[in-house]
């Protein structure tokens, strides 16, 4: 009896990533309309969401605007009441603290009425120094002004307000918020109070109607969310089983199941992060110029809050290579698990 | 594996004597059920068949008789409900995939029917393919794809899509990429069925001369008369059974006996 022959089963080389994104690289190139098509499915998809959100962003950004311009009106109104209109008067300005938003609009809003002169004190040295006005100290800070306007957040309790309006021309003293120490101290001018409090049923009203908006985009987002999933999952899975068959013919050919899932994970991923950047693009840009074209540019563009909107685009691009990647890999990972034999019987 | 049981398995697969041939596929009572709903189809009802090295054989029978199901599982492409396969002597159905990957890869080469060339490649990426698959550098397997290619007689055709291409040319391209690692052993179903009948002709020759020339063992599942005549023995399959194996001289193609 002579020496049984045994020949030997290798394992089957394990390709490099490199030569699956080579693979996957020209597949693209090759079937360069078909992929395009698949990138616009999840573009499509992604613009959907993030036109959804952006519609949101820009609304609530111009309301807001919108009351705070209103508000603005409202607390010119209020000082010009006392002191008639500001053109070519001097006013002081006694900053405790830093400002809020409302503050540095409404004293922006006071620098176009056109001053001849704003003085301007800082209660607190560490603040920093305001621009188109002139610094000067306490004492000063009346001197020839037809108003002084406290604002800020800070302690102004330490102020001597009978001192420091005694140069005044007009004895007004605005103030923008209610706790202010001048309140109990002032006597012998007018106090203006330029902010308002808000009544506890319109307190109440105004959180009801709070709860309802947010109530409403949070549905409006879940359903364009799921309109996103079905349409980039459709997209992505019929260019996966249209190639069922491809696959088949490519484990007989001596592909290994995990080489077959890499190309799709590595074509869904550069599938999903094209279509999700264009569907970004283009989910901002349309609302935008949309929304310019009624409200205007300056109004849409100052009042839109960036970040968070840097941070949707962010959340849609995440969801789109998601969901491109699990939409893709899933039916992937089914054909590569085929018999051969079964994989190139089916007709899909 | 105990010694005893590996001296067992070395007397089953000992070394044929001088002049006798080597069997490079053994198929031993391989059954086959397919489960359609709550009825069971029994494709294959125990079928034992010996390929030898260099041989050309046909596999015919009537459809539904199981050839397909018995070409699939001595193909290494579809595992049997009971019964072994050896290829090589190594059971096919002790390999993990990986190895089942490799061995489609290096030993067998499949033709098919319907070409299944992957469409979007150029005939030369067709064939060079298995060959990256193999972990064959890309220069090296550009210069063995176009040698091949002009094997077959496809030369002039190497940068063309197969839509660009006749069926004969296809599954010229097809034969190939069956080629393209020197495998010992080719797989071809009905590989002239979508061809007209000088073109099948041409395909017929097409593998007799590779079968010489590369000592390739050839195994088809055919209808084709021609084919069955070129072939060194024919077996017959009918309801899941191998009925009969015979040379074709012995088989008088003028009657309706090979139906």
């Amino acid at each position: 009896m002579t020496t049984p022959q045994h020949q030997t089963i290798h394992e089957q080389v394990s390709l490099p990533v490199s030569v699956a994104l080579e693979v996957v690289l020209q597949g693209i190139r090759i079937r360069l309309g078909r992929s395009i098509v698949t990138i616009l499915g999840v573009a499509l998809g992604i613009a959907f969401l993030m036109s959804i959100l952006t519609t949101q962003l820009v609304t609530q950004g111009v309301s807001d605007e919108e009351k705070t311009r209103t508000e603005l009106v409202r607390m010119l109104s209020f000082l010009t009441a006392d002191t008639g209109p500001l053109h070519e008067r001097t006013l002081g300005v006694i900053q405790a603290g830093p400002l809020n938003p409302l503050e540095t609009r409404f004293l922006q809003t006071i620098r176009e009425q056109g001053l001849t002169r704003l003085q301007w004190t800082l209660l607190n040295k560490s603040l920093p120094a305001p621009k188109d006005a002139d610094v000067v100290d306490l004492p000063a800070v009346a001197k020839d002004a037809s108003a002084v306007i406290v604002v800020g957040d800070g302690d102004s309790s330490a102020v001597d307000w009978s001192a420091v309006l005694a140069p005044a021309r007009q004895k007004v003293i605005a103030i923008t918020r209610p706790n202010t120490s001048a309140t109990q101290t002032f006597a012998g001018g007018t106090l203006v109070t330029l902010s308002r409090e808000l009544r506890a049923d319109e307190k109440v009203s105004l959180a009801a109607a709070e709860k309802r908006e947010r109530a409403r985009s949070i549905w409006i987002i879940v359903v364009s969310l799921l309109v996103t999933v079905i349409g980039i999952s459709n997209s992505m899975l019929m260019s996966v089983t249209e190639r069922f068959r491809e696959i088949g013919t490519m484990k007989c050919l001596g592909a290994l199941s995990s080489f077959i899932r890499r190309l799709f994970l590595i074509e869904s991923t550069l599938i999903g992060t094209m279509g999700a950047l264009l569907g970004v693009a283009f989910g901002i840009l349309f609302p935008v110029l949309l929304y310019s074209s009624s409200y205007g540019f300056g109004m849409v563009f100052s009042s839109l809050s960036w970040g968070t909107l840097g941070i949707y685009g962010l959340f849609s691009l995440v969801v789109g290579v998601l969901l491109s990647m699990v939409a893709a890999v899933y039916p992937a990972r089914f054909a590569s698990r085929m018999v051969p034999a079964a994989a190139l019987r089916s007709n899909i | 594996m105990s010694l005893t049981a590996q001296e067992k398995l070395a007397d089953l697969f000992a070394e044929p004597a001088a002049g006798q041939r080597r069997t490079i596929i053994r198929a031993v009572d391989v059954k086959k059920v397919y489960r359609m709903g709550t009825q069971e189809v029994h494709a294959l009802r125990g079928a034992t068949l010996d390929i030898f090295q260099g041989e050309y054989l046909s596999i015919m029978g009537p459809s539904g008789s199981g050839k397909s199901t018995l070409f699939n599982a001595i193909g290494g492409l579809s595992k049997p409900s009971s019964g072994k396969v050896y290829i090589n002597q190594v059971d096919v159905a002790q390999l993990d995939h990986n190895e089942l990957a490799w061995l489609r890869c290096r030993t067998i080469g499949y033709i098919f029917q319907s070409y299944n060339l992957i469409q979007v490649m150029t005939c030369l990426e067709n064939v060079t393919l298995p060959m990256a698959f193999a972990g064959l550098e890309s220069e090296e397997a550009r210069d063995k794809g176009l040698h091949i290619l002009k094997l077959v007689g496809l030369g002039h055709r190497a940068l063309h899509k197969p839509a660009e291409l006749s069926g004969g040319q296809q599954q010229r391209c097809a034969i190939a990429r069956a080629l393209a690692n020197s495998p010992e052993i080719i797989l071809a179903d009905e590989p002239t069925a979508n061809l007209d009948l000088r073109t099948g002709e041409e395909m017929i020759d097409l593998l007799a001369k590779l079968k010489v020339e590369l000592n390739v063992t050839i195994v088809s599942a055919t209808h084709d008369l021609k084919m069955l005549q070129k072939s060194d023995r024919i077996v017959w399959i009918a309801d899941g059974v191998i009925v009969k194996t015979a040379h074709p001289s012995e088989i008088d193609f003028s009657k309706g006996e090979v139906h």
